[in-house]
């Protein structure tokens, strides 16, 4: 559950393998500390925690990729809580987020988000995580093509890599450069979390490449802009009429 | 008496198998859906829909986005073909223009789920999903 250079990992699990464990506490230190509790809203105007916060609630509440996510995963039963499904926290690296199974939790790396648009894209890229954690039977630990599949369609569904963001990073391609990018940007992902070799991430993004590119749920189309999430919604909230009728 | 009791027992056979004519008929409509009862049927999307997709699928914009992603450019004219079906339909009740749109969005949803999935879907959202935290548990 990564993208780099806004890097994300996977939080810690129970049960999981050594190394993994190893790899994420070193992202996301304090999701092993014990007895620490959340930062309360009463901080001062300007710490890392109440500027994630706000931008948290101004996403949820106007950013119509995520409003659509959050419809999605209600209807698929995973109605989402701001408070229990969200955690506003500092991070090592250069981790912007992650998506952790084993406590059902998405970490918002507060010390490392930027911007509201920053925030927006995080917020997005970690739902379609979640979103999958709850349709499907999602293996994060042990399986790394449900892994490397997750980070190909939130690399491809987030805008992680419109054609504006890889032009301010210096990556400057035009004709189906945005394939080349959420290969690289979900092969970095899986680096950011896993304790494998950059050819065995590699290889697991190509396999399942094919298929979870054109995964485009919930979505039914690459929503490019805010314009085309838009219009998903649209198409979402219009779907029993959609299947009633053909 | 006789002959009354026979117009009766007449009379409901005869109303017994009307009824169970048009529930029939009802049940072959249904299992062919381009033979839909037209009063309930209805474009699967509004034609504003329609036109507004047609209108985003033309733009340049759209253009430059499709390219980027595919390296070719978009094909329009099947939104465009099935805003005229739709107009069609509103304005005459056309079933041609109905047979054509079910084809259309049909073929959509096919292409959409032609790929196979990496991992099996469930049947309900994991258990864990509402759980309080650990830590709130232990509080």
């Amino acid at each position: 559950m990564a993208g780099a250079p806004d890097v994300r990992g996977s939080g810690p699990a129970a049960g999981e393998q050594l190394q993994q464990q190893h790899v994420s506490c070193q992202v996301f230190p304090k999701r092993l500390a014990q007895g620490n509790p959340q930062q309360g809203f009463l901080s001062s105007f300007f710490t890392s925690n109440q500027k994630c916060q706000l931008r948290l609630l101004r996403t949820l509440e106007t950013n119509p990729y995520v409003k659509l996510l959050l419809d999605a995963m209600k209807h698929s039963g995973c109605a989402v809580n701001k408070d229990r499904h969200f955690s506003c926290e500092d991070c090592n690296g250069n981790v912007s987020g992650g998506f952790d199974a084993s406590t059902s939790q998405i970490v918002l790396c507060q010390n490392n988000i930027r911007n509201q648009a920053h925030m927006n894209r995080v917020v997005t890229h970690e739902l379609i995580h979640a979103f999958d954690h709850c349709r499907a039977h999602v293996d994060w630990f042990t399986n790394l093509r449900h892994l490397a599949c997750s980070e190909v369609r939130a690399a491809n569904l987030s805008g992680d890599c419109s054609l504006v963001n890889e032009i301010f990073r210096f990556h400057f391609g035009l004709k189906q450069h945005h394939q080349t990018c959420v290969r690289d940007r979900a092969t970095l992902s899986i680096l950011a979390v896993r304790n494998i070799s950059k050819e065995v991430a590699k290889n697991a993004v190509d396999e399942v490449f094919e298929s979870c590119f054109n995964d485009y749920e919930p979505f039914g189309r690459i929503p490019h802009n805010k314009t085309y999430a838009r219009y998903a919604h649209r198409d979402f909230q219009n779907r029993d009429r959609y299947y009633s009728n053909i | 008496r006789l002959c009354l009791l026979i117009c009766q027992l007449n009379t409901r056979v005869a109303f017994f198998i009307v009824h169970w004519l048009a529930d029939w008929g009802r049940a072959w409509r249904a299992g062919r859906p381009d033979m839909a009862d037209c009063s309930h049927w209805q474009p699967p999307r509004p034609c504003e829909a329609y036109r507004a997709e047609w209108k985003l699928c033309r733009s340049a914009r759209h253009f430059l986005h499709h390219y980027y992603v595919h390296g070719e450019r978009p094909a329009c004219e099947q939104w465009r073909r099935d805003l005229a079906s739709c107009r069609d339909w509103e304005e005459r009740r056309s079933a041609e223009a109905q047979r054509s749109l079910c084809e259309s969005e049909r073929a959509r949803v096919q292409a959409a789920r032609k790929h196979i999935l990496v991992w099996a879907l469930r049947q309900s959202p994991p258990a864990d999903w509402h759980l309080p935290l650990p830590q709130e548990k232990d509080e």
